[in-house]
């Protein structure tokens, strides 16, 4: 891979790294994003795609909630497209719930966010899925869906779009240092392991729960508590509204509804280690149980899917462990910290508030490079157009990205039916660089995120390698098999009623019908084809002559 | 309503056990509780096509295998149906297709190696004569065809990895339009289908076939759709007119080669009298004296018993609806016994999508006679016989044997129920 160089490095693909890069940007400096993995393949994309209104946090972390009210506020203006105004309810069930309800009223007050206590009467009205325990129903107009993933990619392409560029599936191996100064990053291609490197004035890391592991990288140290939440995602939606418990947050407590399905959340669970995310079938029985205690059809609905994803906790150092600890995040300048010049972290916080931590430790980082042009991120919209942004079900293309749901006439060709997803959606991205594997795909268009669990799809795309990248047959075979493989994972700790039969026509199909079985014994480790091996920077131009 | 023997399911055991009381001049009934699991699984009767899951090199010769398998595996269902069964289950069979008017090739002796969508060689037994053009056991060179903005076969895919083994002289991919159909029009193997049962559309098709395939000796491996009955005439007129030899590869469900074989063996058994109630999944089983009285289906707005001597249970476990699994157990519509329980929902999988499930195992435990028993080995009823993929202990994907094994048992569960 050959070595470049540009002003300042974001390390970190989530909801932080992409709003930092697009911050960068927007302020006239030229960046480059390294990301390991893919945009939003950690944390973000793993959330449960609540876009908090601060309700959750009134109590407990006060500053926290101000900030989920004021950025909640910022996204439904700048980026209309990736949120869906659902508003959400907050429900009483049992009697220690009863006695929370004093505390949240009074939190809300405090922290200025919209909250009207309505008749249960009324909420049924509204609800007619709440369960007989519910007995206080409080209405948080504010509380919303952020879809996770077109956040980031509308983030990252407004970037592309003034210059910046990304590097997916490269990894930070190491640092360029002169004495005290950094001057650049080594980094390696996670797929072929090509080396090379990044000459910059400045590095952020915007690793979230990895930041940790990057800052060791420099003999730093910044203390982030990796914690597992796990979720289960249900085939509809079961609800119109977010419906959180009104209690201290807890495991179980928020079924959120996103596009066409209803997501559980979440346990809470230190890990060792951010990659460290197993799904215990306990965690999802207690979802389940905890979901049915609001909501009814919980348990008799059609379950897809359990994920887990990683909070990146900041240790402030409290004694507060878990969920207790602040959702708040921190900005570490280690150049008065630790004597580095040049190098930043952006450390705890969450999806809904990745703008101001963007703006934040942007405002830090090119301080120190005599950069004092503001910040513009809370009025240019994603689309850097002076146009109002749809809402999410009318995604537009002014997003520069293309969208799941088309809203052009019905009954054109589809690639993944149960998403909605048409072959053109997809098309773009089999040219950009950036996209490495049929994950990278999935993440960008929804395909084979539906109930079938892209049974059906993956054959359409792993074609797709083949057609529109050269990709040679063992390689396409084996990138099919790895998404199935993907979703299979997360298929598993549901393995009951509808999607267990479902599963049959998987097995059926794929190796009885493709016999992909055998042929992936045939070639164990295919070698890297044309087209896939070897990551390289994407230039502005390219980018925008692909679209 | 009562009959003699009463056969439940939608899938190729089932067809063979209605055939074989059939053909015994006894009265039988078949009950469908939805759509047919053939549909869904394979085109083709899979007898053996690996001798174990984990097995690399495909059978030959799939009779002596069974043989040395029956002699290995005493429990294993080819040993409980006998080799007898199996035998006689594909002479059946193909018998019977070729009285009902399908072409169908094969015998007990060999496999055929014929490319899958993904190009992948698959072995399978017996196969529509619209396949097997495409034995890869036969040298002639492949020309692999699509058709514009029709997904569920990519031609460049099957020839990318069939390029491996056999070398990119001999294997290559074109794509034709179809007349009305491009990249524009939402359409499926269906619309294809039954666009294809027109000659014109045929003839259009196979004149850009015919142009665009060269070469001596060259075979055209295209969808399966050609039709959606494909009588046998008609496939011959439609090779004449491309020039070369063509044949289909089954494509993702609906599968329409599956399609044509269910349809065509229904209707042929309709024509002969025989009585099919539709779409009503049965719920209970009166039992008395370990004998089986009646069985309740679930028709339209009532409840229907079908009272009959013996009963044949030829479900498939999931696909079409047999067991319903709740999160620890999964019961069975008929004697509402727990069939499988599992500590944690996990258990019923493999780490891995591609290895053998334990899911696909999920199934009655059976007596020698074939009979659905209890933990103890004793009948749960003596006049009920089970086959298909009903039967426990058994995961016919990685062998790829769901076919061979569901006429075998659907033909001795018959024997059994004749006997009973």
């Amino acid at each position: 891979m050959p070595d470049t160089s540009t002003g300042v490095v974001v390390i970190g693909g989530g909801s932080t790294g992409a709003g930092v890069l697009r911050d960068l940007t927007l302020r006239g400096i030229d960046a480059i994003l390294v990301e390991k993995g893919d945009l939003a393949s950690g944390t973000t994309g793993r959330s449960h795609g609540l876009l908090h209104s601060g309700g959750r946090y009134c109590v407990n972390d006060e500053q926290a909630a101000i900030e989920c009210v004021e950025e909640g506020r910022i996204l439904r203006r700048i980026a209309r497209s990736t949120v869906e105004d659902t508003g959400g309810y907050f429900v009483s069930v049992t009697d220690e719930d009863h006695a929370w309800e004093p505390r949240f009223v009074e939190g809300c007050r405090r922290t200025g966010i919209t909250c009207e206590r309505i008749s249960v009467d009324e909420a049924r009205r509204r609800e007619p899925a709440l369960s007989k325990h519910v007995r206080t129903v409080f209405w948080v107009p504010e509380d919303g869906h952020l879809d996770p993933f077109y956040l980031v990619v509308g983030n990252v392409e407004s970037a592309r779009r003034r210059g910046a560029r990304v590097m997916t599936h490269t990894e930070v191996s190491g640092f360029l240092r002169d004495g005290d100064r950094l001057t650049g990053v080594r980094i390696r291609d996670s797929k072929t392991n090509e080396e090379g490197s990044i000459a910059c004035q400045s590095v952020i890391n915007a690793t979230g729960a990895w930041a940790g592991l990057v800052a060791r990288l420099l003999g730093v140290e910044v203390k982030v508590v990796p914690v597992k939440g796990t979720m289960v995602v249900l085939s509809r939606r079961l609800a119109h509204a977010a419906i959180n418990r009104c209690h201290k947050p807890g495991d179980g407590d928020i079924v959120v509804p996103g596009l066409s399905v209803s997501i559980l959340g979440t346990t809470s669970a230190k890990v060792p280690h951010p990659e460290t995310l197993p799904i215990e079938w306990d965690e999802v029985r207690r979802m389940i149980e905890e979901g049915a205690m609001m909501l009814d059809g919980v348990t008799t609905a059609r379950a897809m899917r359990a994920y887990a994803g990683v909070r990146p906790l900041y240790d402030l150092g409290a004694e507060a462990e878990g969920r207790e600890m602040s959702r708040n995040f921190a900005v570490i300048d280690h150049q008065e910290r630790d004597g580095i010049k040049g190098f930043t972290s952006i450390v705890g916080g969450k999806v809904t508030t990745y703008r101001l931590m963007a703006e934040r430790v942007v405002d830090v980082a090119v301080r120190h490079l005599g950069v004092s042009t503001p910040c513009t991120t809370a009025e240019v919209p994603l689309n850097d157009r002076d146009e109002p942004l749809d809402q999410l079900r009318h995604r537009p293309s002014v997003l520069g990205v293309p969208k799941p749901h088309g809203d052009d006439p019905p009954l054109q060709p589809l690639l993944c039916e149960c998403e909605l997803v048409r072959p053109q959606d997809v098309a773009p991205w089999f040219k950009d660089p950036a996209v490495r594997d049929l994950e990278d795909v999935r993440r960008r268009t929804r395909s084979g995120m539906g109930p079938c669990q892209a049974a059906i799809c993956s054959y359409r795309l792993a074609a797709r390698l083949v057609t529109d990248r050269g990709v040679d047959g063992p390689s396409a075979t084996r990138a099919m098999a790895d998404f199935l493989e993907t979703r299979w994972r997360g298929v598993r700790h549901v393995f009951w009623g509808s999607q267990l039969r479902n599963m049959q026509i998987t097995t059926g199909l794929h190796m009885e019908l493709y016999n992909v079985d055998r042929q992936l014994m045939l070639q164990p480790t295919p070698p890297l084809a044309e087209g896939q091996g070897g990551s390289r920077v994407v230039e502005p131009a390219e980018v925008a002559a692909q679209r | 309503m009562k009959t003699d023997v009463a056969v439940i399911g939608t899938g190729l055991a089932a067809l063979a056990a209605a055939r074989t009381v059939q053909q015994s001049g006894r009265q039988v009934v078949l009950v469908w509780p939805g759509l047919s699991s053939l549909y869904f699984l394979s085109a083709t009767v899979d007898v053996l096509g690996y001798p174990t899951a984990t097995a690399a090199e495909p059978i030959a010769h799939p009779a002596e295998a069974v043989a040395r398998l029956i002699a290995q595996e005493p429990t294993h269902p080819y040993a409980r149906a006998g080799m007898n069964a199996v035998e006689a289950s594909i002479a059946l069979m193909l018998e019977w297709f070729k009285e009902a008017g399908l072409a169908w090739e094969g015998a007990i002796d060999r496999n055929f190696l014929l490319p899958t969508a993904t190009g992948m060689p698959k072995p399978c037994c017996l196969a529509p004569a619209s396949m097997t053009a495409g034995d890869l056991s036969r040298p002639q060179p492949l020309v692999f065809c699509g058709f514009t903005g029709y997904q569920d076969f990519a031609p460049e895919f099957a020839a990318a990895n069939l390029t491996r083994q056999w070398g990119a002289a001999d294997v290559s991919a074109v794509r034709v339009t179809a007349p009305g159909y491009g990249a524009e029009r939402l359409f499926t193997s269906i619309d294809l289908a039954r666009s294809f049962e027109d000659a014109a559309f045929r003839d259009a098709v196979a004149g850009q076939l015919r142009e665009r395939v060269t070469g001596d000796g060259v075979r055209v491996g295209v969808p399966g759709v050609l039709g959606l009955t494909m009588p046998n005439e008609t496939f011959a007129a439609f090779q004449r007119a491309v020039g070369h030899p063509v044949f289909e590869i089954p494509t993702v469900p609906p599968s329409v080669i599956a399609l044509r074989l269910f349809d065509r063996l229904r209707k042929h058994l309709q024509e002969a009298g025989i009585e099919i109630i539709w779409a009503a999944p049965a719920h209970a089983a009166d039992v008395t004296d370990q004998r089986c009285r009646s069985i309740l289906l679930k028709a339209a707005g009532h409840e229907l018993p079908v009272e009959a001597a013996a009963y044949v249970l030829a479900l498939e476990d999931w696909v079409d609806g047999a067991f319903r699994a709740g999160v620890h157990t999964v019961r069975d519509p008929f004697f509402h016994q727990a069939i499988a329980w599992n500590k944690v929902p996990t258990d019923r999988t493999a780490e891995s999508l591609f290895a053998s499930q334990p899911f696909e195992e999920v199934g009655y435990a059976l007596t020698d006679r074939l009979q659905p028993a209890d933990v103890n080995g004793k009948p749960l009823a003596r006049n009920v016989f089970c086959a298909g993929g009903a039967m426990a202990g058994y995961d016919p994907s990685g062998t790829k044997s769901r076919g061979g094994m569901a006429i075998a048992t659907g033909y001795r569960a018959a024997q059994e129920a004749l006997a009973a």
